[in-house]
């Protein structure tokens, strides 16, 4: 479904990514993990396509097509959703009327007929009930006065409600309490089926204790520079990420 | 100066000259109307070495002359329905071409004590009432059209509301332009009074055909005596080629309020002096505004805040949004006098300039004389917000459907408090219906 | 080192306007009055060369033609410019710092500038103007073997008479305003400062302005020039004896940043400024402007503002090169009967270029003290930003301040923010300090300080030490 190959890419000049590759199949869960500054955050910005971002070389195809030249929401309306690590606010914007804008968009761009007022709201009602969320935040405007954990639960909501065939979570699990880690664990899970791929970045192992994955990458420096599975994540949790920077000059020699 | 404004000048002496204006022959507001027009010739149209004309340029102005009055207003035929706004179908004054139009016009809704007159019948039935209006003498602030006003208003709307009355209903007023014979300046005198503890709602529309390229002239004096409470919601879409100069001039005694919402979209000129007078303790003064302006617009807000009474407060927020050749000009003083203890004063202009040939000039100002005051003030001229388009536009959103939410967005604040719901609609949708021309 | 300069300027400042000595120094003047004669007069005193005679008179003859400014905010006297000398001296010019009078030194000392030892305890070299010929001018030698020319402006027109006219009158134009262009006729002297391509200048360039002769007026013309890459911070000092009369301070400074120049000037300007009732204090109309001529250039202002019954000044940055930065931090402290009308002028022109605004304003007595600042981004600065904060307290119900700024834009890719706020100083803050048994007048100072320190940070040490000092000099008698 996502292949990425050699990706090379810049912000303001500064070279982050440095030939990374990877893919992830329909059904799969991916985490990448990897100490502050190794390009995480970026490689899920250079796939929703943030401006900003350049990409100096290699390639990102999504279901075969060249994702790298289409714009943030013909990406959106193909499939591909990021779960922003700081979601932004964006007062004097209603929820609702944001969220049926999106969905009905991406509709629209797949061919597919948009939904009314009325259908969306039977929608967006259950889809808020089913993440134990207050419908009130249907009425307010878009990430504006929410916590940081209200925020991302929101961003999980819209996953929900947007039902995208990647889902790119970038460090949802950070700022959040025991409590809130779960919920957003939870309504991950419940989206979890064979025609949809997640890419959860995270810092900690700790999410990936809620949310299994079938394959952990470790980021470092620009590239994945060990992969495993589930226990590599544990590994690192007692170990550190020193640990596979001392490794990976033996590997190499070996 | 006066050489440049000569085609203008000489066309608003004949106006004079040939006038036969309602109170002609009455001494007092004969001698009144020469005196202004003797000033006005003297001092010409106002220039930009006048602070408060500092962005406004005259000078095409100053090269047209127009007629002194469309002899048809009174008759011509107009769509009243195109001519209302949508949530206030209740009692109405009309203006067609600055003539009052008591056959478009109805007032049976008002309430016992709400008083609604024309200017040109007050002055035909009983003028004397209205010689402390008419014929004050000039003040230092009288800038050119506001002599041009005192020497040529024909007409104009008076609204008295006795102590107590609450109106009920919203007044709704409309000054439309329609096509007449040739490009006509008109000058209206209104007078809007507020008996202690009355209420009125007004609801003020601007709207014109294209292609008439008038001149309207408009003074307003308000008077918001104790506990008294207006409401004001201006809608502004004066035509393309139509300059609109508004003179708005409001005095809030002890408790009273003036709570304004207006949307801008209109004119080739449109201009609103506001000076709000916070004469009265506790008295307050709130408003939101916003303009959004393409082609080749040019909106200039003056508003000018006094506080004199002791812990008034004014709290004024304006969006503006500019594109095309557009140009947006916003002026907020707050002048706080000696005395004024307590006084909270806060202005807040923020705006988007959306094309390279679009300006914005922004001028937030506070005035300090007394101590025990809070002023703040702050202006920003930027663009959209580069994370939140991308934020929707990860959602799915298309661009432009993103900027569009966005523009909206920023203009919200000024819009959300429009009564009733119908019209604030209305609001969003005339915003609306301009965006995709912003970005031109 | 730094240990000794408070102790040192508590008792230079100690209280009252304790600057206000009268130096009884023998100086020759011109007789009052101005007309083309006295240029020539002047211009042969100081044995200039005949353009920078014709300059002079062009620039006279402009005048004639201009009117005075329509005061925004200020009241004042009708100034009568034909009772001013347009020239004092003292007498017996000194060749070097040991010629110098006694008793000038003994001036200086009593402003707490001890010359000799603050050039070389704080490595400054002080270029002191005393009235309107420079006496002394340390440290040349160092600054000399860099490159660094720091001169009197009368030496720079004989020595350096090519870099004089190249680029005298190119940021401030003769006619740019009425004083600038009375300051172009008469000025009598001041500092020319000229830093090499690539050279940082090592040490701090300070000098002392003095008005003392009475019934002069003061113009001095101070020129900056930083070539590519260069840097240089000039401070610049100002005193004024008491008089019961009004004396007239107009000056022009130009600055010229080239290509990756970076200039920083800073001031304290404490000229008398008038007895409790308003009589007597200097009228301070100065003209300061730099250019960032060069790309990646950056100049910055930094004054502190407490002196003079009237100032009306806006040292200004004109941001023509791309990627140039302009700064202004400015305390503007009024009392009694003093009046302000200060800021800036920030012009982009070039791409990328930034500047930011940072003011302070405190009013007491019966004083007005307004900001009045322009922000204008041009049609081709693409990428423009700005960021300014306007700040005032007022102590006292009979004081004033007003904030008047200008937001110009004509590009759709600029950002321009402007916040500004004023109140009353603040009861809580005065009560907490009180009631930890800090006196209310210390308290004030105190307040005060703070809300300056934004600003204060930006000055060299020693000028910091100063300023601090300076307020709570200024604001006595302010609380009561």
């Amino acid at each position: 479904m996502l292949k990425i190959e050699n990706l090379h890419a810049r912000i303001g000049g500064k070279e982050i990514l440095k030939g990374l590759s990877l893919q992830v199949k329909a059904g799969e869960v991916h985490a990448i993990m990897g100490p502050n500054g190794a390009g995480k955050s970026t490689l899920g910005n250079v796939l929703a396509g943030r401006p900003g971002y350049e990409v100096t070389e290699g390639t990102v195809t999504f279901d075969g097509a060249n994702l790298l030249g289409m714009e943030p929401e013909a990406r959106a309306a193909a499939g591909v959703f990021l779960a922003f690590q700081y979601p932004v606010e964006i007062p004097g914007v209603n929820n609702t009327y944001f969220l049926r804008a999106a969905l009905n968009a991406q509709r629209k761009a797949r061919g597919e007929a948009e939904l009314d007022s009325v259908e969306f709201l039977k929608l967006v009602r259950a889809k808020v009930k089913d993440m134990g969320m207050t419908p009130e935040l249907l009425n307010r405007a878009v990430n504006e006065g929410f916590s940081g954990g209200e925020k991302k639960r929101n961003e999980v909501f819209q996953m929900a409600l947007l039902e995208p065939r990647l889902a790119i979570l970038d460090e949802t699990d950070s700022g959040l309490d025991i409590d809130a880690l779960k919920q957003v664990a939870a309504g991950v899970n419940a989206l979890r089926s064979p025609d949809r791929g997640f890419l959860v970045i995270t810092h900690y192992q700790r999410l990936l204790d809620y949310i299994v994955p079938d394959f952990v990458h470790v980021l470092a420096d620009g590239t994945i520079v060990e992969s495993g599975d589930a226990r590599l994540a544990r590994e690192l949790e007692a170990h550190g990420y020193a640990w596979v920077r001392e490794r990976r000059p033996a590997e190499a020699d070996a | 100066m006066t050489a440049a404004v000569v085609p203008f000048l000489e066309s608003m002496r004949e106006a004079a000259a040939q006038a036969r204006l309602p109170g002609s022959g009455l001494a007092w507001l004969d001698a009144a109307r020469d005196e202004a027009m003797r000033a006005f010739t003297e001092d010409g149209l106002p220039d930009q070495r006048n602070e408060l004309w500092k962005y406004t340029s005259l000078r095409a102005l100053a090269r047209h002359g127009f007629a002194a009055r469309d002899d048809e207003a009174a008759t011509r035929g107009v769509d009243i329905d195109r001519l209302l706004l949508p949530g206030v179908d209740g009692p109405c004054a009309v203006f067609v071409n600055g003539a009052f139009r008591a056959d478009l016009s109805s007032f049976e809704e008002l309430p016992q004590g709400v008083r609604v007159r024309s200017l040109a019948d007050a002055l035909r039935d009983d003028a004397e009432p209205l010689r402390f209006l008419l014929a004050g003498r000039a003040g230092d602030d009288d800038d050119g059209f506001m002599l041009l006003n005192r020497a040529l208003a024909a007409d104009g709307l008076l609204v008295d509301v006795a102590g107590g009355v609450r109106a009920g209903v919203p007044l709704h007023v409309v000054h439309a332009g329609v096509a007449a014979r040739a490009a006509t300046a008109w000058h209206l005198r209104s007078l809007i009074e507020l008996g202690e503890g009355a209420r009125l709602d007004i609801v003020e529309h601007h709207v014109d055909d294209a292609g008439t390229g008038h001149l309207a002239n408009l003074v307003c004096d308000v008077n918001v005596h104790e506990r008294a409470r207006l409401d004001w919601t201006i809608v502004q879409r004066a035509g393309e080629d139509a300059t609109l100069l508004r003179r708005c001039q409001v005095r809030l005694h002890d408790e009273a309020a003036l709570d304004l919402h207006e949307l801008e979209l209109g004119g080739k000129l449109a201009r609103h002096e506001l000076r709000v007078d916070l004469a009265g303790e506790r008295s307050r003064f709130d408003q939101r505004g916003a303009f959004a302006l393409h082609g080749r617009r040019h909106v200039d807000m003056e508003v000018l805040v006094t506080h004199r009474g002791r812990d008034s407060v004014s709290d004024a927020i304006w969006r503006g949004v500019a594109g095309g050749r557009a140009r947006g000009v916003v002026h907020g003083r707050i002048l706080v006098q000696s005395g004024a203890d307590g006084a909270d004063g806060s202005f807040y202009n923020k705006n988007l300039l959306l094309s390279p040939d679009a300006e914005i000039d922004t001028r937030p100002a506070l005035e300090i004389y007394a101590d025990e005051v809070k002023a703040n003030h702050g202006a920003t001229v930027g663009q959209i917000d580069e994370g939140m388009l991308f934020y929707l536009r990860s959602r799915g959103v298309p661009l432009d459907l993103a900027r569009h939410m966005l523009v909206r967005a920023f203009c919200a604040v000024a819009l959300d408090g429009i009564q009733p719901a119908a019209l604030r609609e209305h609001c969003e949708a005339l915003l609306a219906e301009q965006l995709p021309e912003l970005a031109e | 080192m730094m240990a000794t300069q408070p102790d040192e300027l508590q008792a230079a400042l100690s209280r009252r306007y304790d600057a206000g000595f009268v130096t009884d120094i023998e100086a020759f003047s011109l007789p009052p009055g101005l007309d083309e004669d006295t240029i020539h007069a002047l211009s042969a005193l100081k044995e200039e060369p005949e353009w920078m005679t014709d300059w002079r008179l062009q620039a006279y003859r402009r005048w004639l033609k201009m009117a005075p400014p329509a005061w925004a905010h200020l009241k004042l006297a009708p100034i009568d410019f034909q009772a001013i000398s347009y020239y004092s001296a003292p007498k017996n010019r000194p060749k070097s710092l040991d010629e110098v009078d006694p008793k000038l030194l003994e001036a200086y000392d009593k402003l707490g500038v001890p010359l000799h030892e603050r050039a070389r305890l704080a490595g400054v070299a002080v270029d002191a103007v005393f009235d309107s010929v420079s006496v002394a001018n340390t440290a040349r030698d160092q600054l000399a073997k860099v490159g660094v020319i720091f001169c009197s402006m009368s030496e720079a027109i004989r020595e350096h008479g090519d870099l004089v006219r190249e680029y005298l009158g190119s940021v401030v134009p003769q006619g740019d305003n009425y004083f600038a262009a009375l300051n172009s006729a008469v000025f009598s002297d001041g500092s020319f400062v000229f830093i090499p391509e690539g050279v940082r200048c090592p040490m701090e360039l300070s000098t002392y302005f003095r008005i003392n002769a009475g019934h002069t007026g003061q113009f001095e013309r101070t020129l900056i020039i930083a070539e590519a890459g260069s840097m240089v911070s000039y401070l610049e000092g100002c005193t004024a004896p008491m008089r019961d009369d009004n004396q007239l301070h107009a000056a022009v400074v130009e600055l010229v940043a080239l290509e990756r120049a970076n200039i920083k000037y800073s001031t304290v300007q404490n000229w008398y400024p008038g007895d409790e009732n308003g009589k007597g204090g200097i009228y301070n109309f100065v003209t300061k402007r730099g250019e960032c001529r060069g790309d990646d250039s950056r100049i910055s202002w930094t004054q502190v503002e407490t002196g003079s019954a009237i100032t009306w000044k806006y040292p200004s940055c004109v941001l023509r090169g791309d990627r140039s930065v302009g700064e202004f931090h400015s305390v503007a402290l009024t009392h009694h009967h003093q009046q302000a009308d200060t800021g800036t002028k920030m012009v982009h022109i070039g791409r990328d270029t930034k500047s930011k605004i940072v003011s302070k304003g405190i009013s007491a007595g019966r004083s007005q003290n307004s900001y009045r600042g322009l922000v204008k981004v041009g049609k081709d600065a693409v990428n423009a930003r700005n960021h300014t904060r306007c700040d005032s307290i007022l102590i006292g119900k009979q004081c004033g301040s007003h904030t008047f700024p200008y937001v110009e834009v004509k590009n759709p890719t600029a950002i321009v923010e402007h916040e500004a706020s004023t109140s009353k100083i603040s009861d809580d803050q005065l009560f907490y300090c009180r009631s930890r048994g800090i006196g209310e007048e210390d308290a004030v100072s105190m307040i005060v300080d703070g809300f300056c320190k934004q600003v204060f940070r930006e000055l060299p040490m020693e000028f910091a030490v100063e300023a601090k000092k300076l307020l709570e000099v200024s604001l006595e008698g302010a609380i009561g």
